[in-house]
């Protein structure tokens, strides 16, 4: 299956890795391509989040605290936004991690029959996450996954039909 | 009772998070602790000793990165 991406697509992957670098990770993980969808403004995408109260900022926040809820399971209650940082090297090539190549593939999935990969089909290969930090944050910031789902679903199906 | 904010290590689901979130704090700290140490002149061999790994896995790791961010390294 050969899957063509659109140019907003594109964008969005781009922009991830940029998020991963500055939240100082060393892969590009689901949760970056999250932020990056809704960084990207005038997307059904964007239009689906917001409508469910998320943005760029929320999910920012609903990140450092899925973080210091899943490290105070483990006793620790250190906010590791406190601890130093190492410098950022911006000329380092970031690797997918496993939970953005499971994204993408869910999201060829999903856009088998449509043209091109669209940033829906995207969003809808972040949400199919069973478990991981995109399903706790969600958790934390009070969103019903499956209608999340179902309402991006519903924004793709009628735009390829 | 329960409680959505409190994670519990006896809970299957908060464990394996709690594990991917410290494996995220060492990174971080090992990362900072390590350019730090290596301005303030340390050598490859000690840095190791310190993270209990190989010197060669150590330099492998975080060379390049210290040499872009611009740490003047000692010989290893």
């Amino acid at each position: 299956m050969v899957t063509r991406f659109a140019q907003h697509v594109r964008t969005i992957v781009t922009a991830a890795e940029a998020e991963a670098r500055a939240s100082a990770s060393p892969t590009v993980e689901a949760e970056h391509v999250l932020l990056a969808i809704c960084a990207l403004d005038g997307t059904d995408a964007q239009r689906v989040l917001a409508s469910a109260g998320l943005d760029h900022h929320g999910i920012k926040l609903a990140l450092e605290r899925e973080v210091h809820q899943s490290l105070r399971a483990a006793g620790i209650t250190i906010d590791p936004g406190r601890l130093p940082r190492a410098t950022i090297d911006s000329s380092r090539h970031l690797r997918m991690g496993a939970s953005t190549k499971k994204a993408l593939e869910r999201a060829a999935k999903a856009s088998a029959g449509a043209r091109q990969m669209q940033p829906c089909h995207l969003l809808i290969g972040v949400l199919g996450a069973q478990a991981g930090t995109v399903p706790r944050m969600l958790a934390v910031a009070g969103v019903d996954q499956g209608t999340l789902t179902e309402r991006v679903q519903r924004a793709t199906d009628g735009k390829t039909q | 009772m329960s409680d959505v904010e409190v994670a519990s290590p006896h809970d299957p689901a908060d464990a394996l998070a709690a594990v991917a979130a410290l494996r995220r704090l060492a990174d971080q700290m090992e990362e900072a602790g390590v350019e730090r140490a290596m301005r303030a002149g340390w050598s490859w061999p000690q840095v190791a000793e310190a993270l209990g790994v190989t010197r060669q896995a150590v330099h492998k790791k975080h060379a390049s990165r210290l040499i872009a961010a611009g740490v003047t390294l000692r010989r290893r």
